[in-house]
């Protein structure tokens, strides 16, 4: 049944009623308790919370500092929960929580160009089989699945548009796209217009059910599937007005009222209401120019927003079930051009991740001394797929894909799991 | 009087020409000619500071200190004493005397700021020394000993630049953001500001732009104001912009656009004895200019196209010479670079160019 928008004020109202109790009576937990919230923290619901920073952040301003050497840059290093690791300056409140992640310094990726390291980076650079691959995404979103929420497997949130996302699925299928809610908006039209009557609804969806099967008649089953799971995911979403609201500003606060905080904090309710994937986008990170005047903006609200999501799962026990992964399609080049800028440098840089199957306040990998290249085992995205796939309980090396009968591995076939990363 | 030259008139006479080159194997923020004139001190990436002798057919590195950590970028000279005032980007400060071709450390401040001190400026008298950083502070230094004389806590974003008025008892901050405001030495109170927010803007989740240089005018009656009008963040574009300010109203009275936005900033600004202006821009990698523009003129009269990246400007004390500090050609470009196996990184050259000599001028 759908809900009217006057009842979706009271639920608001109720919503906070519930805050105010969980404020006196669940400490941490603060006003964002939903009588929901405690049966899905019970749950063993593999989650995923993938933090794209889109256009590569810089290994040297961030995760993997080298202070005083020729690349280094202008930055101070800061010491971390974590004896005798140090991140940069710039990273103040994450610096604070190191000991809930598990760093990798020593990645070493093929492509330098956004064009081609982008979806090879999300696609797991699997060997050429001659299909698309899926992203990271669609493929948690087959292999996991939707889980009990009724909402969509895979949601992005991201600045720009919205909409359905479907190319990132691959040979798997529309259906497995990600469904992406752009500028924090609900998609449109979420709500049955107030002149539209229950029994009136009634009628014009059987009148489309009709139509749907015409339709279906003389297309492949992808296509009536993936016209079926959208149609699905937007009656679910009309159920679920709530997770459009705004936003408590005190999360806002916390969060930062920045693109990133808000998309963040997006990101945590979907988590929260069941997403079994969440993408959240931060675009802009490309510094070919004033690099270090760039990041010294960036990073802060990399470090507020990304902080600020780790706690809030930590303190709600979801660091058990959420795998959280924080990367970009590359690193930022050692050297620094003439615009003070760096540019793409896939050689040595850094992922973060936490949660679910991994290991906690860890740093493994090494740069040398200038942090030009990988200086112990280099890492390629194709480890890292089967090391993620592990901590989602997945055997990469026994699990395949079924592409209409054509067995598919779901990682690349040379790499294994990055064993010092999982729990 | 330059200003009953004709643009030619002008390009003819003071259009700079190449001299000598000191090439350096590491990244220079800036270099400037010691008040003698016959040395060079600088400083760069790579926590430096250098001196150099300019008297020989080419430069020659005479000494160097490596008593700084991060960047250097805040440099100020005494303008009659052999000491250099310096500072980083881990905040300390410190003062290097020069004589007799060795940098001689005579006072050090750790802690100065917290961070990075992003600019330096001493009043003609030699009585003030004054630093601002990215800990969003303006401080006021007794230059003979290092001496705190006071703080002030700025509100908005990181500090880029300082420079003083030509009476030396104000002088000026210009932050990220693009404000500007104007400071009395005593007590560092503040005698209002003028805004330059048009050299800022917020870019997805990037702060680009802010204030890259600051000048008073010779005469003390403009504050000129350099950076860029920002069009994206990440690789930063826009047009070089120059706002040219009265100080009595604080007004803007002129915005001078000096070239396409792949030029990006005006990183320097500096003001010739004669008369005008003479402006470095910085931008895409080999996209930087040298203008040279009559006050008071909306075009340069002369643009030196073939400098590479520039960022800083000094003027020799006798008004024939410029030292302009450059990245080299050919600093960008994606993945690994390797040269005989190494990875290499930038360097820079210190342009020293001359104007041409005045019986040249003989129309």
């Amino acid at each position: 049944m759908l809900c009217t928008p006057h009842e979706h004020q009271l639920s608001r109202r109720r919503l906070l009623g519930y805050g105010a109790a969980g404020t006196l009576g669940l400490g941490g937990l603060g006003g964002l308790v939903q009588p929901s919230f405690a049966k899905q923290l019970k749950k063993d619901q593999k989650q995923v919370l993938f933090i794209w920073i889109d256009g590569g952040m810089s290994q040297l301003e961030s995760w993997d500092p080298k202070p005083s050497s020729q690349f280094g840059g202008p930055f101070r290093t800061i010491p971390t929960s974590i004896p005798g690791i140090h991140v940069s300056e710039l990273m103040p409140k994450t610096s604070q929580l190191m000991h809930m992640l598990a760093v990798d310094r020593g990645v070493h990726t093929q492509d330098n160009s956004h064009s081609a390291g982008v979806p090879r980076i999300n696609r797991g650079d699997p060997k050429d089989r001659g299909v698309i691959y899926p992203y990271f995404g669609s493929a948690v979103a087959k292999l996991i699945g939707p889980g009990d929420s009724g909402l969509p497997p895979y949601v992005w949130v991201k600045p720009g548009s919205g909409g359905f996302k479907f190319t990132d699925a691959g040979f798997l299928g529309p259906q497995y796209g990600a469904l992406a809610i752009g500028e924090g908006q609900a998609p449109p039209n979420l709500l049955r217009h107030p002149s539209v009557t229950v029994a009136h609804d009634d009628v014009r969806n059987g009148l489309r059910e009709l139509a749907d099967e015409r339709f279906a008649r003389n297309r492949l089953a992808l296509a009536r599937d993936a016209q079926k799971f959208v149609f699905d995911t937007a009656r679910t979403l009309m159920r679920r007005r709530e997770l459009f609201d705004d936003p408590d500003p005190k999360d806002v606060a916390r969060y930062g009222d920045t693109p990133l905080g808000r998309d963040m904090l997006i990101g945590r309710k979907m988590l929260e209401a069941g997403v079994t994937f969440v993408k959240v986008n931060s675009y802009g990170w490309d510094t070919h120019g004033d690099n270090f005047n760039g990041h010294a903006s960036l990073m802060p609200r990399f470090d507020q927003a990304f902080s600020a999501v780790m706690k809030d799962l930590d303190e709600r026990s979801m660091l058990d079930n959420v795998l959280v992964i924080a990367m970009s399609e590359f690193g930022r080049t050692p050297r620094i051009n003439g615009h003070v800028g760096r540019d793409h440098w896939p050689e040595a840089w850094s992922i973060a991740m936490a949660g679910r199957g991994i290991k906690r306040g860890i740093v493994i990998g090494k740069t040398n001394d200038l942090g030009t290249f990988v200086d112990s085992e280099e890492h390629d995205i194709g480890h890292f797929f089967h090391t993620w796939f592990h901590a989602l309980g997945i055997n990469a090396g026994e699990t395949e894909y079924d592409n209409n009968g054509q067995p598919l591995p779901i990682a690349h076939d040379d790499c294994g799991p990055i064993t010092e990363l999982l729990a | 009087m330059i200003a009953d030259l004709t643009p030619e008139q002008l390009k003819a006479r003071y259009e700079p020409k190449p001299a000598k080159v000191a090439a350096i194997q590491r990244q220079l923020h800036a270099a400037q000619f010691t008040p003698p004139g016959t040395r060079l001190i600088g400083g760069g990436y790579d926590s430096l500071v250098r001196l150099w002798d300019i008297t020989a057919e080419e430069p020659v590195e005479v000494a160097t200190s490596d008593s700084h950590q991060g960047w250097v970028q805040g440099l100020a000279l005494h303008p009659t004493e052999q000491l250099a005032y310096t500072a980083d980007s881990f905040g300390r400060l410190q003062c290097l005397g020069y004589a007799d071709d060795k940098l001689e450390l005579k006072w050090q401040m750790d802690d100065a700021h917290d961070g990075w001190i992003r600019s330096l400026a001493i009043n003609k008298d030699a009585s003030t020394l004054v630093s601002v950083g990215r800990d969003k502070t303006v401080r006021n230094w007794n230059p003979a000993d290092g001496t705190l004389r006071s703080t002030r806590s700025v509100e908005g974003a990181d500090l880029y630049q300082c420079a003083f008025h030509p009476d030396g008892k104000r002088f000026a901050s210009g932050d990220a953001h693009g404000s500007v405001k104007l400071w009395s030495v005593d007590q560092l109170a503040a005698l209002g500001e003028c805004d330059a927010s048009e050299l800022f803007s917020v870019v997805r989740l990037q702060d680009v732009g802010g204030v890259h240089t600051l000048l008073f005018s010779l005469d003390g009656k403009q504050l000129y104001v350099g950076g860029t009008r920002p069009k994206n963040g990440g690789n930063v574009q826009g047009e070089p912009l120059l706002l040219v300010f009265d100080l009595e109203t604080k007004q803007l009275v002129e915005t001078i656009e000096l070239g396409p936005a792949s030029d990006v900033y005006v990183q320097h600004i500096q003001e010739h004895v004669d008369g005008f202006l003479i402006a470095a821009t910085s931008g895409n990698p080999n996209q930087g200019k040298l203008h040279l523009l009559r006050r008071g003129d909306k075009e340069p009269f002369s643009t030196t196209t073939n400098l590479s990246n520039c960022h800083h400007i000094s003027i020799h004390s006798s008004g024939d010479r410029l030292a302009i500090t450059t990245t080299s050609p050919g600093s960008n470009g994606n993945g690994r670079p390797l040269k005989d196996g190494n990875y290499v990184g930038n360097h820079s050259r210190v342009q020293l160019l001359a104007f041409p000599q005045p019986e040249a001028d003989s129309e």
